[in-house]
């Protein structure tokens, strides 16, 4: 069983298959072009993610726990209301003196809505408190993120300049990056059904505003810059040379890029 | 060629291309571009205005007043972490007013409380002029002065 193929069949048929491939990656250059155009017509102006590298960092010493800044994150992000929504929230470590032969009394945890409207007064009578802190908490910024990895269609990724960031459009809302994130920094927002989480306020920082939690902090607890990009007198810099830092949960290996000077031992 | 192997290797090729094919068209355009993912999702998580527009924005008519702020004790202090966010008032001033805190703001961060900081100046709201407003002795913008 023998075909024959005449030259003047088999040039057309390869120029037909050249002039398809052709076709079909000019168009999807063209669709490329066109959607980019869309796309950066309505974001920021002149922003190169690889050319910044933003950190927050925060100062545990400096935090009241007036709650301003998770009241300023749901408004800045529209996150539903609801006590299970929060990109950023406040907890309250109450240690407890020690009974005779022990260092460290019972611990309490608490964060009512968040810390989003403050704080009532505390359960525990001074006289009882070893320690009492506020500890904001948000996304830690991980260098080999658990969510990004366990993301089963590459809809979170780590951008460029630092930020760990949710792909709404490609986000299918399975959760698994919430049950990932050991810092449970993420949530499934239930209006648009897709998983959210701190976006270092991006539609801020590529503006060359503060994320809106540090813009409102009035105790400056919360400290933000641009790693490649220092300024005279860079606040993170002084971060830096002045604390002692330590990270949250470092012995699993997620690489948090978050650093918190004056934590107690108690805070994960 | 034997025509089983044939047969096999036009239906690897046939599975290959039509793998090939689906991936061209369904891969998104900007895919890869900075890595495994979307770069036009960068553009549009970055799209939303701003609700909080920042001291530069209020600097625009307030001047004078942030730099007195500037010298007394809330320098710290962000104008919209007390009046609160100001896109609106600043897109539309004349309609839209700033909010003027109450007297339950200034608690919200000078209450006593063992969990706040000791360098924080606190006050016990209980026992501390209970029958006047914080504003009757105390300037907001210039904690230090009397009205």
């Amino acid at each position: 069983m023998k075909t024959r193929i005449s030259r003047r069949r088999l040039l057309r048929t390869t120029a037909l298959a050249a002039a398809g491939v052709l076709g079909a990656t000019l168009a999807r250059t063209v669709k490329a072009a066109v959607q980019k155009l869309a796309v950066s017509s309505a974001g920021p102006k002149g922003y190169e993610p690889t050319k910044h590298k933003w950190l927050m960092v925060i100062d545990v010493n400096r935090c009241i726990g007036c709650g301003l800044c998770v009241e300023a994150c749901k408004k800045e992000n529209h996150v539903p209301q609801g006590p299970n929504y929060f990109r950023t929230w406040i907890e309250r470590y109450i240690i407890k003196k020690p009974k005779p032969g022990s260092t460290r009394g019972e611990v309490l945890v608490d964060s009512p809505n968040g810390g989003m409207n403050g704080f009532p007064p505390a359960t525990v009578p001074k006289e009882e408190i070893l320690h009492s802190l506020y500890v904001p908490k948000l996304c830690n910024l991980c260098s080999h993120s658990p969510c990004v990895q366990s993301c089963p269609v590459g809809a979170t990724f780590d951008a460029p300049d630092g930020a760990v960031l949710i792909d709404p459009k490609y986000c299918i809302g399975c959760g698994f990056c919430i049950q990932t994130c050991p810092y449970g920094c993420r949530f499934l927002n239930p209006i648009t059904r897709t998983a959210e989480k701190c976006s270092l306020c991006y539609h801020r920082i590529t503006r060359g505003l503060k994320p809106a939690c540090v813009e409102v902090c009035p105790g400056q607890a919360r400290i933000f810059g641009d790693l490649k990009n220092p300024v005279p007198n860079d606040p993170i810099q002084k971060f830096f040379a002045t604390n002692r830092v330590q990270s949250l949960k470092p012995y699993l290996g997620t690489g948090p890029r978050m650093r918190y000077a004056g934590l107690d031992e108690e805070v994960r | 060629m034997p025509p089983q192997i044939v047969r096999l290797v036009l239906l690897t090729i046939g599975i290959v291309g039509s793998y090939l094919v689906a991936r061209f068209f369904l891969t998104p355009a900007s895919f890869g571009q900075y890595g495994w993912y979307r770069a036009n999702a960068l553009v549009e998580i970055a799209t939303p205005k701003a609700v909080y527009v920042g001291a530069k924005a209020c600097d625009e008519c307030h001047a004078e007043e942030i730099q007195k702020v500037a010298k007394a004790e809330h320098k710290n202090v962000a104008c919209e972490s007390c009046h609160g966010a100001g896109q609106a008032h600043s897109d539309n001033p004349d309609r839209n007013k700033i909010s003027v805190p109450t007297d339950s703001l200034c608690v919200r961060c000078h209450e006593t409380d063992p969990s706040r900081p000791e360098w924080l100046k606190q006050i016990n709201s209980k026992d501390h002029y209970t029958d006047q407003k914080c504003t009757e002795c105390h300037v907001p913008h210039q904690p230090n002065e009397v009205p």
